[in-house]
Order: structure tokens, then sequence, then C-alpha cells
């Protein structure tokens, strides 16, 4: 059965994650600082009332800092009983992915994604990682260590 | 005439809240009859007066009680006039006021008996009707205009309807004073903070806002809070309260209008025999059955207030219990054996937690409880629309935390009533266009995870017409529901000309959108298509945490924090610098030295090699650990009502952020607890050489 997913580019590489697990797509205008969160959090946002922290894809996957653009987009994921965004450089696509071509990562892209890669799909001719949106997200807690 | 047969089953829940209506009311009005005898104004208890009646008619429209809604409506006809002209009755218009209440509440009786309610006495009707010109006669506006002192009452900072309140009271023959209250540690000591000193004025004054002030106060501190109250008592008394000089009191009256303020009476009470007023409250039990005793089947009603107090307690034992974790770890580390002490705590912390959300558990009332009034609503408007209309309620056994529940049934009721009044159709016309003759308007909800509570109002009526919307807006037609819905949300919109008399004029979406988005931090969603239905989403939390708050600005950011926390604003002028300190500065407050954090600092988190930037110039003196320490901010933006969000995401979960908040702009605010802040980031440094090392970030 083809599963509904949505495909988003950090860095100029395809990634997605399946539609289910996506509550909304907004736009990027910007998120308030929480000092002491971990790194990778870029903030927090308000998206239709809610305030829901947004983690910063490039600064996840150890990339270069992007500039936000109008094409930047916060994915809205649900995680059990969290919501989350994932802000990645945009969000255009919606596909159903056929499981057959849907291969475990080879050995490299396991090691340079750290684990955030938990598949690569083969779309036509291009390649996109499905990410294991808990794990992008993670649970660290507030970094009172100071180790930012 | 009825209150009986159809409506029994609304009976109950009626008589509950008429008899709290009629309670208030009675209370009110003697508080009036006080100030009218005095010669005085009394803008509270008319306005609540005002209030008490207004909802008495709405209510008993519903239930179609029909001489109550008479000698209500012209009772309160009189109050609204009253009220603008800042609460002032002449003494004339106390008796009619006294009886008509006594008349509603024999009528309330009746009903609570099972009988009908008898007519209403046709010459208490047109003595009610004859009030509003005496108020008009006895209002002091053209007596007496009244000026404030814009600069001791800070004209800027003040609400229209502050603004208003101050001079109603003037007008109104009251003082309108500024109190200036300078905090100190003394004063802390003695239990005098900008918190006791609220509730020891309230005794004594109407207070309409409190201000924040930094720079030059009197009696050499650099910080005060600043009181405009109404009031009629002494100087003495006021100053006596917030614990005397250096705190000071001043008219907010310019000095174009002062005049003996008291003197000042009524124009239209002179006229009449005191003797025409009954002593009051015995007046009232005359006639009246003894008041039935309603069993609550093991409810009780208690006042939000002291939910709100246990749950501040509950907080204090919180604060206290991380403070023993402290103390604890502390003994482990040091070797003692605390294994069993550990325990406890452990437990503890676990009673705790049960304790907080029995407490939360209290506040919350079911959503179908709070809408039990709807279908009365409903059965109102079917009468004075000529509309069929069914309503249906899915609401299940979904919670909602009162406060939450108290704001939001004013905008289902506006949603509601928009419904039928405007989208609905007549029965002909819906049976020309193919439909039920019998309009439906559906309310559901459910409670979403992530602590959201959603509700869905949908008609089968004619749908939002984007063009007469745009056209009535003056307003080119918009291109999707969303900007459609921000038109509707205009402020006075209206896409009729006349009023009509469910809806009034406009159609509320302004007000609706106010208490769902700006009151509840919601959400508000539209779908609409012509000729089939118009649908409403609300998204609510199911909680909501309000807060005095002081808003501030620091390196480019807003952000709030607890009114109650802070102890002092003070200017940042001439700061010590030790040798060595890295940043850590020291400013004198009354012969102590307080050290002095950047918040910018604290919250950049790292060392910033400029050590000068972002220091500040105001500064924030909080107690972290007991110890008085101010944080430099760049900028004091004012005092003002917020709602807390408590961050859940463990992500974002950070000592020192209590939570976030939206201050109208759509971006989440940061609400810091600045002793909880400085504390977490100088444990950071606990091993950092120096002890003044602990203020670096």
């Amino acid at each position: 059965m083809n599963v509904l997913h949505v495909l988003f580019k950090v860095d100029g590489t395809e990634y997605a994650m399946p539609a289910a697990d996506v509550v909304q797509m907004e736009s990027f205008t910007g998120a308030t600082p929480v000092p002491g969160a971990p790194a990778h959090v870029a903030g927090l946002v308000q998206v239709r009332g809610r305030v829901i922290p947004v983690v910063d894809a490039r600064m996840r996957f150890g990339l270069p800092a992007g500039t936000p653009s109008l094409d930047s987009r916060v994915v809205v994921g649900q995680l059990g009983e969290r919501t989350v965004g994932l802000l990645v450089d945009s969000a255009r696509e919606v596909l159903k992915l056929d499981p057959r071509t849907i291969q475990p990562p080879p050995p490299m892209v396991v090691e340079g994604a750290k684990g955030f890669v938990k598949a690569v799909a083969q779309v036509g001719q291009r390649l996109v990682m499905l990410i294991d949106f808990p794990r992008v997200v993670g649970e660290e807690t507030a970094d009172v260590d100071g180790q930012r | 005439m009825s209150g009986t047969g159809e409506f029994a089953e609304f009976l109950p829940a009626y008589l509950a809240e008429v008899d709290e209506l009629l309670a208030s009311a009675q209370k009110d009005l003697l508080a009036v009859e006080e100030a009218v005898r005095k010669g005085l104004a009394q803008p509270r208890a008319v306005r609540e007066l005002f209030r008490a009646l207004h909802t008495l008619k709405g209510l008993s429209a519903m239930v179609d009680v029909e001489p109550v809604v008479s000698l209500a409506h012209w009772m309160e006809a009189s109050l609204r006039l009253a009220d603008q002209a800042g609460g002032r009755l002449p003494e004339s218009s106390v008796e009619p006021l006294v009886e008509g209440l006594r008349a509603i509440e024999v009528r309330v009786r009746q009903l609570g008996a099972g009988k009908v309610a008898s007519p209403a006495p046709a010459n208490l009707l047109e003595r009610l009707e004859a009030l509003g010109p005496q108020v008009l006669d006895a209002a002091p506006k053209r007596a007496r205009p009244v000026m404030l002192d814009a600069e001791a009452a800070f004209a800027s900072r003040l609400a229209p309807s502050e603004r208003e309140q101050l001079e109603g009271g003037l007008s109104g023959g009251q003082r309108a004073l500024r109190l200036d209250f300078v905090p100190s540690s003394e004063r802390a000591a003695k239990g005098l903070n900008i918190n006791t000193v609220r509730e020891r004025v309230a005794k004594l004054a109407d207070i309409v806002k409190v201000l924040p002030l930094s720079g030059a106060a009197a009696g050499g501190a650099s910080l005060a809070f600043a009181l405009l109250l109404i009031t009629r008592a002494e100087d003495a008394a006021l100053l006596e309260a917030v614990g005397g000089p250096p705190a000071v009191v001043r008219s907010l009256e310019a000095p174009a209008s002062a005049e003996p303020a008291a003197v000042d009476v009524a124009p239209g009470s002179a006229v009449l025999p005191a003797s025409a007023v009954p002593p009051g409250a015995a007046g009232l039990e005359e006639e009246l059955d003894e008041p039935e005793v309603r069993r609550g089947g093991g409810l009780l009603r208690v006042e939000v207030s002291r939910l709100d107090e246990a749950m501040e307690w509950l907080a204090a034992l919180v604060v206290n219990r991380s403070r023993l974790t402290r103390a604890v770890a502390a003994l482990t580390q040091a070797g003692a054996p605390t294994r069993e002490l550990t325990a406890i705590l452990q437990e503890n912390g676990r009673q705790l937690r049960d304790l907080r959300s029995a407490i939360l558990r209290l506040r919350m009332v079911r959503v179908g409880d709070v809408l039990e009034r709807l279908p009365l609503l409903v059965r109102g408007l079917r009468r004075a629309t000529g509309k069929a209309v069914r309503l249906e309620l899915d609401v299940g056994d979904a919670e909602l935390d009162k406060a939450v529940a108290d704001r939001l049934l004013p905008a289902l009721v506006h949603l509601v009533r928009n419904a039928v009044d405007h989208a609905l159709e007549l029965p002909e016309e819906r049976q020309a266009a193919g439909k039920a003759p019998e309009g439906l308007v559906r309310l559901t909800c459910h409670a979403r995870a992530s602590g959201q509570l959603e509700l869905t109002l949908r008609d089968d009526g004619r749908g939002v017409d984007a063009k007469a919307v745009a056209k009535a807006a003056n307003a080119p037609v918009p291109d999707s529901v969303d900007a459609l819905l921000d038109l509707l949300c205009r402020p006075g919109l209206s896409t009729r000309q006349e009023a009509t008399r469910t809806s009034g004029r406009g159609m509320g979406m302004d007000i609706v959108r106010r208490i769902v988005v700006e009151q509840l931090g919601g959400e508000l969603r539209m779908e609409t298509r012509k000729g089939a239905g118009t649908t409403f989403t609300l998204s609510v939390p199911l909680t909501v945490t309000l807060m005095d708050a002081i808003v501030f600005e620091c390196a480019g950011r807003r952000y709030a924090v607890a009114v109650g926390t802070v102890e002092e604003l003070i200017d940042v002028g001439s700061v010590v610098r030790p040798a060595g300190a890295d940043g850590l500065g020291l400013v004198e407050r009354r012969g102590a030295a307080v050290p002095l954090v950047s918040l910018a600092r604290l919250l950049d988190g790292a060392a910033s090699a400029d050590g000068d930037a972002g220091r500040g110039t105001k500064a924030l003196i909080v107690r972290q650990r007991g110890e008085p320490v101010a944080f430099a901010v760049d900028r004091l933006l004012g005092q003002q009502e917020i709602v807390l969000r408590p961050l859940e995401d463990p992500l974002v979960r950070v000592p020192g952020v209590a939570g976030a908040t939206d201050l109208g702009d759509g971006q989440p605010t940061l609400v810091l607890d600045l002793g909880a802040l400085g504390a977490a980031r100088a444990g950071r440094r606990k091993r950092a050489p120096s002890r003044s090392g602990e203020w670096v970030s």
C-alpha cells in the first residue's frame, strides 16, 4: 500500500516523513529563542493559537545555517502528545511512496546522518531520505550544564 | 405569561442563576442607596447593578417570563444612563428600583413554587419608565466638567476606559488620586510589597490602575509604583496603608477645575423628600416566601478566587520543595545518610503532583453545563425571528477550566445568535431552495490532545455572502475564506442597515475573535458555502492562567515577568564594576550593594566579548535564593494582564522560563522567572573560580 508522505528540502537534499504525522505546514516568520534550550531548537512559534517548539533541521543535521526565506516552512508534526515543528528550507510536495522503492539507507548515509535517516526511497530519478522524526526532534531537555 | 410547561426543564438552572443575580443586585442597590443619601456617586455598584439586571432580563426573556423582562428592562434602561453619568442616581430613583427588585423577586419565587408569574404592576412600570429622564436631569456632567492632570495621571498610559473611570469618579464627587508606593526591603520585611499594598488600598479605594515607575521617586528611591485611585478615603488613611512616607498622595484633578469635591450635590436630589427612601433591607423581606432550600445533590458552589488562593499556596509549596530537594542533595553530597529522606522526598513530589491536578480539576466545569443556556437562547430567537430552528448539541462529557468557560460562553452566544438571525433563511425561502423548512444549528465539541478543546458550530443556512460583506466593509471582495473571516471580524461590521431586535446592529464577530484569539489564545476558523451553510471552528486551551506582568525589552526582544516577583524597578545609574568580575556590577540601593546582572548576557548564554553591550538602563530587582539581585534590561514597556501558557514540551522546558504569552503580535513572548533563571545560570558556574564569576554567562 502506498503511503502518503510530505516531502521537504534541507540544503538541497530531499527528505520525507509520513503525512499522517504532519499536522500542518506553516510559513516561517521567525521564532522566539528560548535561553537554555538545546542548540537545535530554533525557538517557539505560535501556530493556530498554540505555542510549539521548532527544531532547526539544518542545525540538527549539522549543516551550515541557512537564511529564512519565503520558501522556509515549519512542518508541524505530531509525536504522541507532543506537537513539534521542524524548520526546513522548503516543502512543496506531497507524494505517495511505494513501499517497494523504500530501502534501508546505505551504511555511509547512516553514519553521516546520525540515525536521523531511517530509509531511502527512490522516486523516479530522485532519492528521498525518510527521516526518523522522533529522533530528529529529540527529547533533549533543558541544557542546564551550559554545553550549548 | 408562562414559566411553566415547556420551560420546566430549564427552570432549575434559571432559578439558580436568577437567585444569584438578585442577591448581588440587592447588595449593590443598598450600596447605591447609601451613596445617594450622601449625595455621592457609586459608579461600581451602579455598573454591577446594571449588569445584573441586564443579564436577568436576558435570562428571563429566554424562559419567557414577560413580567420580569419588562421590570428589568426599565430598571436597566435608567441604570445604563446613570452609569454613563458617572454612577450618579437621583434620590427619587431609589424607591422605584427597590420596589422593582422586590417585584422581580416575588415573581421568581412564584415560578419556583410552580406557579405562574403575575403581571408586572402597571404603575410600577410607569414609575420605572420615568426614571430615565430623572437620571438624565441629575446627571452631573453638564454641572461639572472635570479634567485630569495629564502628567500626574500618565495620560498616555491610560486606556480610554480607565480615563473614563477616573473622570467619572471625579465628576461623581469622589477624589481621583495618585498614590505612589515606594517598596523597600524594610517594608518588604514588614509584609509591605506591591501585592499586599494593592490589597490594603483596595479596601479604601477603587484601584483603577497600577503603574510601575522608574526614575527619581520621592524619598530618594529610584523606583515606585503609582496607584491611580478613586476614593473617598483621607490622605492619611491611604498613606498609612502603604507604610507612610516616602509614599505620596496627589490629586489627579487638573488645577483649572479644582474645587472642593464633597460639596457638589446632584441638582435633582435636593427636590425630593428624604422620607421617600425606605430603610432598605428590612423592606425587601416583606411579601417574600421563605426561600426554598435547594439541596445541591453533593455539589458545592465555590468562589473561583478561593480556588486561585489554593493554587497559590500550592505554588509556594512547590517552590519550597525544590529548596528542600537542593538541601537534601547537598547533604547527600556531604556524605550524610539520606536514603530515607530521599525516598520521602520522592513521595512528597508525587503527592504534590496529585494535589496540583486535583486542584486543577476543581476548576473544570462540564462543557455541557456551560452550554445549557443555548437551548433557551435558541427558543427565544425562534420566537423573535419567526424562523424554524433546531439546535443540536453534541458535547459529550468534555471539561473546561471555569475561567475559559466564562470567557467562551459570550462568544458562543454571539455565534448561535448570528447563525439563527443572519445565516438561516425563513422557512419559505428554505423550501424554495429545496431545503427542509427547519434550519439546523449544530454545536459539537471534543477535547484534542495537547490540552485544546475544539468546538464546531455549523448551520445549514445561506452561507456568508462574500460580496455583501465586502460591500459593507467597503473593501475588495476577499479571495480566500480566511480573508473573508478577517473582514467579518472588523469591528462594527454589519451587512444590515437596520438593527435587528436580536443581534443588534453589528454581528459581533470582532468580539468573538477577540475572545477566542486574544483573550483565550485560541484559534477561530470558518468554512462557508453559498446556499449550504457556514461552519465556525473554535480551538481554545482547556485552561488558562492569567497574571499581571511587567513587560520589558532586552536586547531587542520583549519579555514579561510576573509583577508579584518584582520587588523594585530601578534606574541603573552609577555602576561599580569590580575588576575581574567580568561584567558583574554592583548598584547601590539604600546603603546596600546589590549585584547587577545583565539580563541580555544571561539570556545570550555565551560570554560576549563586548562587555558593555546590552548592559541596560533599567533594572528589575528580584529575590534570587532570598538575596536581592538587579537584572538590567533595556526598556520598561508597562504592566498588563497576560495569559500565561506553560511550555509543556521537554525541548523547551527550561528553568527560568515560566511560559509564553501573546502580547498581540502573534509571536510568543517569553514569560521569565528571573530568580530561577539567575539561579539556574549560577548553578552552571559552580566551579567558577570566584564568587562574582557566577554572574557571568
